[in-house]
Formats: C-alpha cells, sequence, structure tokens
C-alpha cells in the first residue's frame, strides 16, 4: 500500500509539470525562436502595430488634423476673388494695401494678388536703385512722388503692424542733383517752375553755386542744376515691398504664387454713340497655374489689376489686348516691354561724402552714394540702338568700362581711381509710347485696371499709384489726385504724354 | 390632387424626352400650367374643414396659400436659372430641372398630407434635392460647408421631431391631422412629456430659422445657385411654420409656459439680424439676413397661440416667400453680369440699368411692409397678437420694423444709388425673361392686396 502512495506521490510532480502553466497546450503553438523570444510575441507585436496604425490613422481625421480625404494642392487661390492683383511687385502690393485700406467695412472685398515668384528674382522692384524724386516735367508725376514721398515719411503710421518691429526704410534725404548744360538750361527752368507750382521743394543752383556746394563736382560744362531739398533721395525699395506686403496680408488680402496663363472673358458687341459697334468684354476667370506644375486654378473674379511690370504687355495680350483688327482700339496693346538696365556698386576710399545727392548728369549717368563704406552705385542708360537683351539679367562690365565709367570720372575726378566691386541688372518695365505710366481702366475691357508702364519711377510712385487705382475701382473716380492724363486713351489717339527728364 | 401631381411628376419626362432646343420652354410653360391649375384649390367647400378625395392628401386654408406659392415657385425657378445653367452639357441641364421637379413633388406631398408622419418623411425628403442643388451647382468652396451645415442642423432637429411621433402614435393610435384636431387634451406632468413638447417643436424651429439655430441659413441661401435660393427662401422655411401651426393643437396647455423663451428668442432675433443686415458686404447675405428677421417674427406669431398670430404669420410667410424670392432674382441679375457679389463694388445701377431699379424699388418696399402691401398686414396682425401677449413686446417688434426699414433702404441706396463704378458701365442690357421673372413674383403680391382673405388661414376674421 505504501508503494501505492509513493507511486502516487511520484506522479504528483509530473502533474504538476504537466500543469505548469509555461507548458500549456496552447503555446506549444509558439515555440521558442532563435532570439529566445516566443512567436506569440511578435503575433502581438504585430497586432499592437496594427492597431496603433489605425489610431493614428482616425487621430488624423479627427477635427483639427489637416487630413483630408481629398488631396488638395498647398498654395491654391481661392476659387472666388473680387479683385485679382496680376503681379506682386510694390505697385501691386500697393493698390492691395489701399483697397483694403478704403473698403469701409472688413471683408468689404476680397483682394487675391498672384505673384509668379516668391523669390522676387527678377521683379523690378527689388532691383531697382531705389530714388525718389520730385524733379520730373508733367505736374502729375511731381503730385505722384510727393504724395508717396509724404508717405514714406509716415510710413509707420500707414504700414505699422501691432507687436511687429516698426518699418524702416532707410530713407536717405539726400536729395536729386540734375545737371544742365547750355542746351538744356531752359528746360531745366521750365521744369523749375513747374516743379515749384506743384508743391515740390527743388532750387536752382548756378555754376558757382553748385561748385560751392559740392567741391568734388567737376562743374565743366554745367550752366544751371536743379537740387531738391526736401522728400528726395533714395530708400531700400524691399523694405517697401515687405512692408506693403506685411500690412497688406494682416488686413486680410490673399495671396498666391502663381502665373497667371490666361483670361476667360465672355465679349459682347454693343453700338457705341456714331452707331458703329465695338466688343466689349469682360473678364471672368484667372487661370492662374500652379509653380513647377500643369495644374491650374480658375479664380472666378469681378476686376483684374494689371500691375504686372514689365511683363504686362503679355499680361493684356491674354485678355485679347492688343489682338484686334487694324486700326482699331481692340488693336493698342498695352506697349509696355522689359529693357535691361545695369547698375554697377564701385568702391572709392576718397570718394564724395555723406553729403552726396543722387546726381544725374546731362549725359544721363547717374551716381549715388550707398552706405558709409565708401561703395557708390552708378549707372546709365543707354540708347536705343545698344539696348542690352532681356532674356537674362546678365550685367555686361565693359558696359561700364566704355559707357559709364569715362562720363562718370569726368564729372567726378574721384571716381578715377574707383573699382567695380559688384554689379546687378534690374528690368524697366519701359512705355515705349512715352515712358509714363498707364494708369485707369481699359476702354473695351471693362474690368481690367493697368498700372504699368512706368518705366523706372514706378518704386517711387507706388504708395500714390496705388491709392489713386483704390479709388478709381471703390470709389468711381480719383478723389486725391487727378490722374486722368495717364489713362490709356492717349494710347488710342496717340497722344503721347512725355516726361522731359527720363533717367 | 392628382391633377397637379400626375402633371408634375410628367414633368420628368417632359425634361427627359425634349430636344434641347426647347428643353427651358415646355418646362416652364408645363410648369406655368400646373401653377395656374392649382389656382382651383383657392376654392374651398367648407370655411375651415379639409376638402379631400381621399383619405391621404387633403387641402385645407392653412396648406392652401402655400401649395400654390409652391407650385408657383417652379417655372419661377425654372425662368432664373436659364441663364447660368445653360453653358452646361444638356444632360446636367436635365438633370437640374428634374431636381427641381423632384423639390416640388415632395414639397407638394408634405404640404397636402394628412398624416403626420407622411408630413415627417416628405420634410427629410425635401432635404436631399436641396442638398445636391447647394452642392453640385453652387458657386464657391463654402458651398461644401454651407451644404453640411444645412443637412446636419435640420436633421439634428427632426431626430427628435421622428421620436416625438412615434410617441405620439403610440398614445393616439393614429397621426392624421383630420382626426388629430378632434383629440381630447392630452395631460402633461413629467418632465418627459416638457421634452416631448420641445421634441415636436425643434425641428420646425431649426427650420424657420429661430435665431440661435439659424446658422445654416446664411451660408445656404449664399452659396446655392438662384433657384436653390429661391426654393430654399421661399418655400422651405415655410415647411417648419406650417409644421409648428399643424402640431401646436396638439401641445396645447404646455405652450403657455414653455414657449415664453422661444418667443423670446424670434423676438430678440429680429433685431439682431436686422442689426446684422446692415453690416453685410454680400449683397446674398443681406437677403438671408433679412430672411432670418422676418421669420422670427413668424415664430413669435405662431408660439401666441392666437387666431390673429396664426393668420398674420401665415400671411407673412406668403409674403415673404414672394418678396424674398424676388429679392434674390434681383441680386442675380446683378451677380450674373459682374460676377461678384459685393455692395462695394456693384453700386450706382440705377444709371445703367434703370428698370431693373424700378423692380428693386418696389422689392425693397415691399420688404420694408410699406402699406398696403400683404407683408405690412401679417406683420402688424403677429405685432398686436404679441403686444396681446405682453406688452413690452412692442418695445422689440417695432424697433424690429424700423431696423427693418432701415436695411431694407440701404439695400436699395447701396445698390441703385450713389457713384456708379468704372468698370460696370458696359453691363448688357436687361432681358425681357428677367423682367417677366420679376414681374410674376410682383404681380401676386399686389393682386393679394385686393383679397387677402384667401390667405388669411382658417382663423379666418
Amino acid at each position: 500500500m505504501w508503494s501505492a502512495w509513493r507511486g502516487i506521490t511520484e506522479t504528483i510532480p509530473s502533474l504538476t509539470i504537466r500543469l505548469d502553466p509555461s507548458r500549456l497546450s496552447a503555446l506549444s503553438r509558439f515555440p521558442r525562436t532563435a532570439s529566445g523570444t516566443r512567436a506569440y510575441s511578435s503575433f502581438f507585436q504585430d497586432l499592437e502595430a496594427q492597431l496603433e496604425a489605425m489610431r493614428r490613422k482616425a487621430a488624423k481625421a479627427m477635427p483639427g488634423s489637416d487630413w483630408t480625404p481629398v488631396e488638395l494642392t498647398p498654395g491654391l487661390p481661392p476659387e472666388h476673388a473680387d479683385i485679382v492683383i496680376v503681379g506682386g511687385g510694390v505697385v501691386g502690393w500697393s493698390v492691395a494695401y489701399w483697397l483694403k485700406k478704403k473698403e469701409r467695412i472688413r471683408g468689404g472685398v476680397r483682394v487675391l494678388v498672384v505673384e509668379k515668384d516668391p523669390t522676387y528674382s527678377q521683379a523690378s522692384t527689388v532691383l531697382s536703385a531705389g530714388g525718389i524724386r520730385q524733379q520730373f516735367s508733367l505736374p502729375e508725376n511731381v503730385h505722384l512722388s510727393l504724395a508717396s514721398a509724404d508717405f514714406m515719411r509716415n510710413i509707420n503710421e500707414h504700414l505699422g503692424v501691432l507687436n511687429e518691429d516698426p518699418v524702416d526704410l532707410q530713407f536717405n534725404h539726400s536729395g536729386y542733383l540734375f545737371l544742365a548744360s547750355e542746351k538744356g538750361a531752359g528746360v531745366m527752368e521750365e521744369n523749375y517752375k513747374i516743379q515749384r507750382d506743384a508743391g515740390a521743394k527743388v532750387t536752382l543752383l548756378s555754376q558757382t553755386k553748385v561748385k560751392e556746394k559740392f567741391p568734388w563736382l567737376n562743374t565743366d560744362g554745367v550752366a544751371l542744376a536743379s537740387y531738391g531739398l526736401e522728400n528726395e533721395g533714395w530708400f531700400d525699395p524691399w523694405s517697401l515691398l515687405n512692408a506693403f506686403r506685411r500690412k497688406a496680408l494682416s488686413m486680410g488680402v490673399y495671396q498666391c504664387f502663381g502665373e497667371v496663363t490666361g483670361f476667360r472673358y465672355s465679349s459682347h458687341s454693343m453700338p457705341i454713340n456714331d452707331g458703329d459697334r465695338r466688343a466689349f468684354s469682360r473678364i471672368r476667370f484667372v487661370n492662374v497655374r500652379m509653380p513647377n506644375s500643369l495644374e491650374y486654378q480658375p479664380v472666378e473674379c469681378g476686376i483684374v489689376v494689371n500691375t504686372a511690370g514689365a511683363s504686362s504687355g503679355k499680361v493684356a495680350e491674354l485678355a485679347g489686348i492688343g489682338l484686334g483688327p487694324k486700326d482699331t482700339l481692340a488693336a493698342v496693346p498695352v506697349p509696355v516691354e522689359p529693357r535691361k538696365r545695369y547698375v554697377y556698386v564701385i568702391n572709392c576710399p576718397d570718394g564724395p561724402g555723406l553729403d552726396t545727392p543722387f546726381m544725374i548728369d546731362y549725359s544721363g549717368v547717374y551716381c549715388r552714394r550707398e552706405g558709409l563704406g565708401g561703395n557708390y552705385i552708378a549707372g546709365l542708360s543707354p540708347e536705343e540702338e545698344e539696348e542690352p537683351d532681356t532674356r537674362d539679367l546678365e550685367v555686361d562690365y565693359n558696359f561700364f568700362q566704355d559707357r559709364v565709367w569715362p562720363l562718370l570720372a569726368h564729372r567726378i575726378p574721384a571716381f578715377e581711381c574707383a573699382k567695380v566691386t559688384s554689379a546687378w541688372a534690374g528690368y524697366y518695365d519701359y512705355n515705349t509710347f512715352d515712358q509714363n505710366g498707364i494708369l485707369g481702366l481699359h476702354p473695351l475691357v471693362n474690368n481690367m485696371y493697368f498700372a504699368t508702364g512706368f518705366s523706372g519711377h514706378g518704386l517711387q510712385q507706388s504708395p500714390a499709384v496705388g491709392r489713386a487705382l483704390a479709388e478709381l475701382i471703390l470709389d468711381g473716380s480719383f478723389r486725391t489726385l487727378d490722374l486722368s492724363a495717364l489713362g490709356f486713351m492717349r494710347l488710342y489717339h496717340q497722344q503721347p504724354v512725355l516726361e522731359k527728364n527720363i533717367v | 390632387m392628382l391633377k397637379i401631381l400626375i402633371p408634375t411628376l410628367m414633368l420628368i419626362p417632359t425634361t427627359w424626352l425634349i430636344p434641347k432646343k426647347w428643353l427651358w420652354t415646355t418646362t416652364t410653360s408645363q410648369s406655368l400650367i400646373i401653377a395656374l391649375i392649382s389656382l382651383l384649390w383657392l376654392k374651398w367647400d367648407s370655411e375651415i374643414g379639409w376638402s379631400s378625395s381621399n383619405i391621404y392628401l387633403a387641402t385645407d386654408p392653412l396648406s392652401t396659400p402655400l401649395l400654390i406659392l409652391t407650385c408657383w415657385l417652379l417655372p419661377l425657378m425654372i425662368l432664373a436659372s436659364q441663364n447660368h445653367i445653360s453653358p452646361e452639357p444638356i444632360n446636367r441641364q436635365r438633370s437640374y430641372i428634374t431636381l427641381l421637379i423632384l423639390l416640388q413633388f415632395f414639397l407638394i406631398l408634405a404640404f397636402s398630407a394628412t398624416e403626420m408622419i407622411m408630413f415627417y418623411i416628405m420634410f427629410e425628403a425635401t432635404l436631399i434635392p436641396t442638398l445636391i442643388i447647394i452642392t453640385r451647382w453652387g458657386n464657391q468652396t463654402e458651398r461644401l460647408n454651407a451644404g453640411t451645415y444645412f443637412l446636419f442642423y435640420t436633421l439634428t432637429g427632426s431626430l427628435p421631431l421622428l421620436v416625438a411621433l412615434l410617441l405620439l402614435q403610440k398614445d393616439l393610435g393614429s397621426l392624421s391631422m383630420l382626426t388629430m384636431q378632434f383629440t381630447k387634451p392630452m395631460t402633461f406632468i413629467s418632465w418627459s412629456d416638457k421634452i416631448w413638447w420641445a421634441g415636436c417643436l425643434l425641428a420646425f424651429l431649426v427650420k424657420m430659422p429661430l435665431y440661435g439655430i439659424h446658422l445654416w441659413l446664411p451660408k445656404a441661401h449664399v452659396e446655392a445657385p438662384i433657384a436653390g435660393s429661391m426654393v430654399l427662401a421661399a418655400v422651405l422655411l415655410k415647411l417648419g411654420g406650417y409644421g409648428m401651426m399643424r402640431i401646436t393643437s396638439l401641445l396645447d396647455p404646455l405652450t403657455k409656459e414653455l414657449s415664453y423663451p422661444f418667443i423670446v428668442m424670434a423676438l430678440w432675433g429680429i433685431i439682431m439680424t436686422g442689426s446684422i443686415c446692415l453690416r453685410q458686404t454680400d449683397l446674398k447675405s443681406l437677403i438671408a439676413y433679412s430672411s432670418v428677421s422676418h421669420m422670427g417674427l413668424v415664430v413669435a406669431g405662431i408660439l401666441t397661440q392666437t387666431p390673429w398670430g396664426f393668420t398674420g404669420a401665415i400671411i407673412l410667410m406668403i409674403a415673404h416667400g414672394l418678396v424674398s424670392s424676388a429679392l434674390f432674382c434681383l441680386a442675380n441679375t446683378n451677380y450674373e453680369r459682374t460676377h461678384n457679389r459685393t455692395l462695394l463694388l456693384t453700386r450706382g445701377m440705377q444709371i445703367i440699368l434703370p428698370l431693373m431699379t424700378t423692380w428693386w424699388f418696389m422689392a425693397n418696399l415691399a420688404n420694408l411692409a410699406l402699406p398696403p402691401i400683404p407683408n405690412l398686414m401679417g406683420e402688424l396682425f403677429i405685432i398686436v397678437s404679441t403686444f396681446n401677449w405682453s406688452y413690452w413686446t412692442i418695445l422689440l417688434t417695432g424697433l424690429g420694423t424700423l431696423i427693418t426699414a432701415s436695411y431694407s433702404l440701404y439695400m436699395f441706396l447701396m445698390t441703385q444709388r450713389g457713384p456708379t463704378p468704372t468698370h460696370i458701365i458696359t453691363l448688357y442690357p436687361s432681358h425681357s425673361r428677367e423682367h417677366l421673372l420679376m414681374a410674376l413674383h410682383l404681380l401676386p403680391i399686389l393682386m393679394l392686396m385686393s383679397k387677402p382673405e384667401l390667405v388669411w388661414g382658417w382663423c379666418y376674421c
């Protein structure tokens, strides 16, 4: 009997071994792997991983995340905007800012600014020499520059954004100095009268007075000089552009980077006063193509503002301007084309000092001080025949050697030992008709406004131009400055509004 | 009843089989004939009872004006959509008209239903064609948001209604409106009865809309295409009012206390939405908020549960339906020409389209309830009945009338008077179709001035 009991006590350990949970039959499905972990743990790990993926996907679809079932291209412009501004240079952003300023009620108008190049690598605004002057011969130009100078002197009142750094335009009020020879003295005196009448603070200096004031200047051949005492000088165009942009974006302007590749417009012909019919068209959609992509978004719009600068002519052609039958209003193109201008930075340690104005010689060469390290910016507008190729912005240093330097060194002897440290080139939005801005509505395309063709003085007039265009759009007519002389119809009637002081 | 329903259903084969050239003409004329036949319903055999030939569909003096408004609106919707839909492919045009017809069909069934569940099903069914019209043919990206708001506000409100109706069916045995008016007053003692009361009314209050749950309306009205805006403003809002008027006969003793906050919300909403109108930059949004304002008055009138309140509510519903739809059509004529609805950019139109100014003037005068237009009659009845309910409401309703007048005049002056911007000088002149549309909207209003008893409902006093 004892042997039977002993037998039982012997079997009990084997029973306990059999009942050991680590050797339960379920586990026999998961033998140990080479690394020592059981396969069942990888099953649970897989399960955990899948559950984790599901949880992550569900969390992404919760409100507050930006997952959408339909993939949207980032940076696409809105499908509808009231006013589309083509071209995001300083004039375009100025118009956007003034439109928002005059809208009277928050969200009154929906403004979209479309800019082709987010780096502004070829934009005329940022490649400009940045000067501002009131010494024009057209009263409208003087008024525009005066108003703009006033705007820029109080820039933080206008473009200051709460909680952001104040705007610093680095406006050097050093004035412009125009030099005239015997031939040009008469014209300079007439211009002086026009400028003083319009309110510019300009003074005429005789040859001796010029020598007194600027002893570093060689006054051979200078009969008369016109010097701006106030509101003239130069500033940083990039700061102005960014100030307008920041303020406009804070007021709710939409910005889109893309290229305008076409307009969809409807046209119908209506009889005008003497019986014949004209085809009036109205732009309904602006096709904006995304950068580096074939995708485009048709933006439905009420008004289009063409401030595309050097490409304004091409943008206008997309709307059919200039493509009509010969000798009709529809055949008059927007005569704005890019013209390349070189700007050279020269260094001369013994050059003229802090009081250097923006000097413009009667031969066309110009020069101004840049910074405090003895650097100067100089350039010359080439003749019509030697206009450089506008396909790229490569700088021709020979132009400096052959054309700019002799004239410059003659006028400022200290520059005989000047060295060119760098140079850049930029486009003028050159109005081939009369080199003055085109401002206003097109007579046949009923909702396209222009603010382009300023041929080198667009930057300095941009705040006032923006205000004028905003008044045109929202108030119906010019309120503060009457710029109807700069309208489109002068191109049709072949009545150029010439500026005698083109630099 | 079938003489209207069968032609309406047959409009669908019409739209799909008619050759492209005759599509719009035929559908407009057929729907106009249906509208004219529907005028036969105005002959009531008994002053306050139902006239019906079967137990499922019947008309009574409450539903008849709304039914005729619905039938009248279909030709107007088709007229208004003709221009902006015609560039689309022909089958899409046919689908659009089919959706409008389906909506019409459901609305006729809803207004003439005798059974509350059938009314409920048709109430929900009208959401679908409207949603499709808003989200597919609306103009801007916000239309998806608008459709979502529209759908979910209405559905959230009407789910309690379904539960409440099922409870009612369990208690009463039948939900036929023909017999509901004769039920004994029920006893309501517990909290759940009060919640049941709220459940009955919530769907209709959302649909009206009551201020506070009105957010879907500006979105839906603004983003919808013109036919969608017209039918929303003219008829779909009135579904709520109609439902409220039908169901309040059962809710009786509770309503005296429980309606208090809703009447106050409605009256306050008149002033708030009226003030919002004065600050709107978008023309359609202005008209949408003015709809909320007028419907606030209607809600207050219905919840006072007096004969004058009900009468005022019905008159205001009919008159507002026609006038609001007219205003949307006018806004659409502007939009089709200039492609933007911003008030700042389409101003001074009187110089360019002087004949349209006449219609703008008449529609805005009707909107501000100029005597002797029926809008005024409705508003006066409701103001008097709320005054009877509490003297203090006169402050709110009086101020509301003042604000209504000011924003209607503001709308007129902003769009018609003032300096004309230079970019809208060469707009193409008004089409005869647009003049016809406006005439067809405003002529019934003028005719109702001479015989308002047609729209006084069964509380004929």
